[in-house]
């Protein structure tokens, strides 16, 4: 009997943040608490589970490109682009250079409408109602530019397909391009204001070590958040991100309010990229196979694994044609799935309850991608 | 007291809102918006390209009505728009450029008939 009661002491108590926590997304974290510190930590990933990688190996190329927008619904142009390498290095196309200058405008735009929902969800998390609508309007802007060039808000439907692009970009798409830039700036300095709310909320809060970062798997804006100076567009460029200049912001404190500021300091260096390739865009075809939406896939024969730099992290496509329509076996690796469980349950041990939310969503996390 | 908030609002006080009263005004729809399907069944040459590729079965091929039948004599594809992903693949297979996506963004419905874009409206 003593036992029992010593395990269950009345100031114990086990709770669940998420599923269907407003504040969440769509995965849980099982979280032991005594009275109000965290004890433990437990994620408990699953609830997006879409089987994706099993669905791709019955779909051809093209449809899989549509599929994989919903990889991650936050950064779909992304997920697109990494798709469409995979297979151009199976099929050994040849990307007309004009289709590589707009998939990495696209992939940039996107990263920047990703990164304002992050400090969206960083401001719901802790209450700052304001940055959350300033956030999303100011993302709705960029939103309106995929409308004009893909056809779709949120949802691109594989513009970023294999062999180039689906389509050109139509007659005013560069204006538009370069007036949205404008609103962006604007929304920057609104972010990069040292505001008291993210100052008290975040600053020593959730700190990642470099060698813990290192160890549980961490990639992207959190790994650069704990100081250590790695982007794959450098280290592995596609596309044509060797031509472009850009710098990569690093800070080393490794706590929550860190790897925030590598998140908005990335969305200037994200426009000077979309700046330089729209001033060098050269003019051409856009498509590789042109006319139908088609991919030979049975040409292809082998395996492949392209890595790219999400907004994020690391995102990849591991995939293996034997000759067949669709491909033999389909493997995605989200940026998300380390960030969301070892390292979430590292950070979480031990701290205040009212934390929670914000080391949470400071590790910018996609339920979909870690569920895919 | 900062006064740089207070600017702020000032100068939001005067500004145009970033949404719009909707059904008195609406926002444009670009072109190449991915709406409602329109087939120009004189056009279609009953190749079944777009029930293939669609990659979520949304097509099946059907008859015309039997009043268009003599008129309309091989099969048409019809678009359950309740499958339907508006990936438009079905309009870039389209050799003859017989099924298009339209601009009609306006979907919902409480009819299920209504989801269904039929080859001839009868
Ligand atoms: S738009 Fe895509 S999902 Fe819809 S009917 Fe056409 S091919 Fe199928
Ligand atoms: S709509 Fe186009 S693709 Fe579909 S059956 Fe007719 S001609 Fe073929």
């Amino acid at each position: 009997m003593t036992s029992v009661k010593k395990k269950y002491d009345a100031s114990d108590f086990e709770m669940f943040f998420g599923p269907a926590h407003p504040g969440s997304g769509n995965f849980s974290v099982k979280v032991e608490m005594r009275g109000e510190r965290v004890l433990k930590a437990t994620a408990d990933p699953g609830y997006l589970h879409r089987g994706f990688e099993k669905l791709m190996e019955y779909r051809e190329p093209m449809q899989n490109s549509v599929l994989s927008d919903r990889v991650c619904v936050l950064e779909p142009l992304q997920w697109n682009l990494v798709h469409a390498e995979a297979v151009d290095d199976l099929m050994d196309y040849d990307v007309p250079e004009r289709a590589k200058y707009i998939r990495v405008i696209l992939a940039e735009l996107s990263r920047i409408q990703s990164h304002f929902i992050w400090y969206a969800v960083l401001s719901l998390g802790t209450g700052f109602m304001t940055g959350f609508n300033v956030a999303m309007g100011y993302r709705d802007y960029i939103l309106d530019v995929f409308n004009l060039i893909t056809g779709g808000r949120v949802y691109p439907a594989g513009y970023i397909c294999p062999g180039g692009v689906r389509k050109d970009l139509p007659e005013n798409a560069e204006k538009k391009i370069l007036a949205v830039l404008d609103k962006i700036e604007y929304m920057r300095k609104f972010a990069s204001t040292e505001n008291l709310a993210w100052l008290s909320r975040f600053k020593e809060v959730g700190i990642l070590t470099k060698e813990e970062a290192i160890k549980y798997g961490a990639t992207g804006p959190i790994l650069r958040g704990s100081g250590f100076v790695t982007d794959v567009r450098r280290e592995d460029p596609y596309e044509i991100y060797d031509l472009l200049e850009f710098d990569i912001p690093v800070h080393d404190e490794g706590d929550a309010y860190s790897r925030f500021r590598v998140g908005m300091e990335e969305i200037e260096e994200s426009m000077k990229i979309i700046t330089q390739a729209l001033d060098r865009l050269p003019e051409g075809e856009v498509r590789t196979p042109t006319l139908k939406p088609i991919v030979q896939f049975r040409k292809a024969n082998g395996e492949t694994y392209i890595r790219n730099e999400l907004s994020r992290g690391e995102g990849a496509f591991y995939m293996v044609a034997t000759g067949e329509k669709t491909p033999y076996r389909v493997k995605i690796r989200g940026p998300s799935f380390s960030h969301m469980i070892p390292i979430l349950e590292r950070l979480l041990t031990g701290v205040n309850y009212a934390d929670v939310p914000a080391i949470y969503w400071s590790l910018y996390q996609c339920p979909a991608d870690v569920d895919r | 007291m900062k006064i740089g908030p207070v600017k702020e609002v000032f100068k939001n006080l005067f500004k145009k809102p970033m949404t719009v009263m909707f059904p008195e005004e609406v926002v444009e729809i670009p072109e190449r918006n991915r709406g409602r399907h329109h087939l120009d069944i004189d056009n279609c040459i009953s190749c079944g390209s777009c029930a293939k590729i669609c990659p979520n079965r949304a097509i099946r091929m059907i008859e015309a009505p039997p009043d268009f039948k003599e008129k309309y004599p091989k099969t048409y594809p019809q678009v359950d728009l309740g499958k339907c992903c508006f990936c438009a693949l079905c309009e870039d297979v389209c050799p003859k450029d017989a099924l298009t996506l339209t601009t009609n963004v306006f979907l919902a419905t409480f009819e299920k008939e209504d989801t269904y874009v039929n080859p001839i409206e009868v």
